[in-house]
């Protein structure tokens, strides 16, 4: 694909379509990630509860064991048998539990109780509970009891341990007392107790053995009905595993609640998330995509030969400071094509350009002058009602391409023929051919005696205004040689040259006039007007500016302003135009410079009329 | 005008720098009182930590001191049903209350014979009241287990139970 098919706009959507999937994407799994986070805190919540309520029930069960001990532990008549070593009495009195109960029965699941001396040797136990235990003390209370001195030895301990038959737990209380006869060992299942988990916790729980069979299975616990079940693990003194207890949480409701937050964070990120981009899009579309496409849609309409328009510079600074810098350069381009326009418009051949669709695209004003149209009558004509040839054909079947000479019949408003040379420029505009017609008439024939009858009276009307011209120059030489008495040495000079039209001397005094009028006509500009020399130049557009090392410079209209620089072949219809455009400015106002102006125009035009 | 006034001016009387200073001794006493009566970090009553007169015990020096007095009277100084649920081994149970110069001759007839008080533990009461009253009748040979039943039970040592 190419980048240059590629919009910014479709670039930008692009792009916020992007973010909008990635917004999306990171909304999911944001939300995911939540609710395993959520169910791993409940998790955790659970399972230190589970932990919490084994312990207390671990607690619970000591207590009982450690009161029936204690009653036990006090009979005397056990302390009697236990001294005087009457095994048989020891094993039915320890047998009298099981048999007639205590208080607390119901409470624990009471397996052996058994009566150690007091350095823990075995000495007997109860017939009764459960059988196939070995005759010994759980190696956890030995390891505990055997390092303990003096009163500490009192002190009952406690150990859950795993049996042959399973986990048991035992309380070793002494026997006697505060007076140490002997320690008595209180071995229960606990299995009976751990369903108190449960009650504690307030939810179901399974208990399994460590090699994983089922002490006690929960009921309607599937994980399809919203239970999640959370396995913690109940250790032996030892830090051996006894027991897998596993509580299930019913997160049918967390799962609810998750998805109802799920749903509002979600769309709540979401609506941000694209109304921040729709505000986004809008403020990019306004500031810019508009005026970008309008800058677009100006240029082109520049690039196809609309240089008057300017573009809106209205936006951001950055289009505000295009827009300008564009508006600038095509401002300067304008003047040139009206510099050029008015170079050709003061050319004596007439010029006329056109396209292949034979309609004229631009005409100077000697081809106004020599076919006698108007302007806007001559843009209306084609090539056929001006010429009595048919110029595309000619330009078809010319012999070579370039420049084409040949003589042409130019159709006047008044229908003559005029007989004339022409040169045909084929060029390129835009793309398109044109063709550039460069027409010079030829000197007239004198062959009729009308014509020649006409001339003559026309020569005698142009010298009786000839003469008309030539008083008013002398009256208005001497009005200006009163205000500005050096120019009468200039003057005096021209007269003893006695300049003759087209003689040295009538150039000479030609120049002096052009650089007096051009000098009252900035003299008048500046002082009447209080405008610079540049600013004549670019408003009248009759005298090009030049940019010379980035400074725009007059550098024609200076040449005309010295005697020593003005062209020996001055363009005296650039200064007359110059000098009604200032008096045009002035709007008929009175005063020294103005009048001095019009006194020089006025000079120059007698001059000018003198020479011809 | 301004409010603030010279000292020499704060008070127009002698007679009110005095009720003054009646008022101020009051509001302290008050608030001594107040802090006696409630010393715990949750307001709630507690036992002193020491009493004048009476040796202050721990479980271990307890049983070390009934094992080496076998004329030592143990005092449980709280409710019956609390004692027949445990006690420690020889204790007689005499609530605070109850106990009168009388009583307590009834088991210690000699003003010498050691005394150990206890009760529920620091948050108990009764003990201490009772070790005051013995050391007003004049008994001079008293031990106070602070930590009492509390104390007792958590350190798991043998009780007996009725």
């Amino acid at each position: 694909m190419q980048i240059q098919r590629l919009s910014i706009r479709a670039l930008t959507v692009l792009i916020f379509s992007l973010l909008g999937m990635v917004a999306i994407i990171l909304s999911i799994l944001a939300g995911n990630y939540f609710r395993q986070a959520a169910l791993n805190a409940q998790m955790n919540s659970l399972s230190r509860v589970i932990e919490v309520a084994a312990q207390e029930t671990v607690r619970d069960l000591t207590r009982h064991t450690f009161d029936l001990g204690m009653k036990l532990s006090h009979n005397p008549e056990l302390l009697a048998a236990l001294q005087n070593n009457h095994k048989d009495k020891l094993i039915s009195l320890l047998d009298d539990s099981f048999i007639n109960g205590f208080s607390g029965f119901s409470k624990i699941d009471l397996q052996k109780i058994r009566i150690y001396d007091i350095r823990l040797n075995f000495i007997a136990q109860s017939a009764e509970g459960i059988r196939g235990l070995e005759p010994a003390l759980a190696p956890q209370l030995v390891k505990q009891g055997s390092s303990r001195q003096g009163i500490e030895r009192l002190k009952a301990i406690d150990a859950l341990w795993l049996s042959a038959a399973g986990p048991m737990h035992s309380t070793l209380v002494p026997v006697g007392g505060l007076h140490l006869a002997g320690f008595l060992e209180i071995v229960v299942d606990p299995v009976f107790n751990l369903p108190n988990i449960g009650h504690i916790t307030r939810t179901p729980i399974s208990i399994y053995s460590a090699r994983g069979e089922p002490l006690l299975l929960a009921a309607d616990t599937h994980s399809d009905d919203g239970f999640l079940p959370i396995a913690y693990t109940l250790n032996t003194s030892d830090q051996r595993a006894a027991f897998q207890i596993v509580g299930y949480e019913n997160v049918s409701r967390l799962n609810r609640q998750m998805n109802q937050t799920q749903l509002v964070t979600i769309s709540g990120f979401l609506l941000l998330s694209l109304s921040a981009l729709a505000a986004a899009l809008w403020m990019f579309s306004r500031f810019l995509f508009r005026p970008l496409r309008r800058m677009i849609a100006d240029m082109q309409q520049m690039r196809h030969g609309r240089l008057d328009l300017t573009i809106d510079p209205r936006g951001l600074r950055e289009f505000y400071l295009l827009a300008d810098s564009f508006n600038a350069m095509a401002s300067q381009i304008r003047r040139r094509t009206e510099d050029l326009e008015h170079m050709l418009d003061l050319d004596d051949n007439a010029i006329i350009c056109f396209r292949n669709d034979s309609e004229a695209a631009y005409f100077n004003r000697s081809a106004i002058k020599l076919f006698g149209y108007s302007e806007q009558q001559l843009g209306q004509l084609e090539l056929t009602d001006l010429f009595a040839e048919d110029i595309q054909q000619l330009v078809q079947h010319r012999q070579a391409p370039g420049k084409l000479q040949c003589q042409l019949h130019c159709i006047t408003r008044q229908a003559d023929q005029l007989p004339c040379d022409a040169v045909i420029s084929q060029m390129d505009v835009n793309n398109e051919t044109a063709y550039a017609l460069i027409i010079k008439p030829q000197s007239p024939a004198s062959g009729s005696e009308d014509k020649l009858a006409q001339n003559l009276v026309s020569s005698l009307e142009q010298n009786g205004q000839r003469m008309e011209v030539i008083e008013q120059s002398l009256h208005s030489l001497l009005e200006i040689t009163r205000h500005n008495p050096q120019l009468l040495k200039l003057l005096s000079n021209a007269q003893n040259d006695s300049p003759h039209p087209g003689s040295e001397g009538s150039k000479q005094l030609l120049r002096q006039q052009v650089v007096i009028t051009m000098q009252a006509t900035l003299a008048c500009w500046e002082h009447e007007l209080h405008k610079s020399k540049l600013q004549l130049a670019e408003e009248s557009r009759i005298w090009p500016v030049y940019i010379d090392k980035s400074t725009p410079t007059t550098r024609t209209l200076d040449k005309y302003l010295q005697l020593d620089t003005c062209p020996n072949n001055p363009r005296s219809q650039r200064v007359i135009d110059s000098a009604e455009f200032v008096l045009r400015q002035l709007d008929h106002q009175h005063g020294h410079y103005p009048q001095t102006l019009l006194t020089a125009l006025q000079n120059l035009r007698n001059t000018l009329a003198g020479m011809q | 005008m301004s409010c603030l006034r010279p000292i020499n001016q704060l008070f127009y009387k002698p007679a009110h720098a005095v009720l003054y200073c009646i008022l101020l001794a009051c509001a302290l006493q008050a608030a001594n009182l107040q802090a006696q009566a409630i010393n715990s970090a949750d307001g709630k009553p507690m036992a002193p930590p020491a009493i004048d007169g009476a040796m202050n015990l721990t479980a271990e020096q307890v049983i070390t001191l009934i094992l080496t007095t076998p004329d030592l009277v143990i005092i449980d100084a709280r409710k019956r049903s609390e004692y027949i649920k445990g006690h420690i081994q020889g204790a007689v149970n005499l609530l605070n209350s109850q106990m009168d110069e009388t009583t307590l001759g009834s088991y210690a007839s000699n003003k010498n014979v050691a005394l150990l008080f206890y009760c529920n533990g620091p948050r108990c009461m009764r003990s201490s009241d009772a070790v005051q009253k013995a050391l007003g009748w004049g008994y001079r040979n008293i031990f106070w287990f602070r930590g009492g039943w509390n104390e007792w039970s958590e350190k798991r040592l043998p009780v007996v139970i009725d």
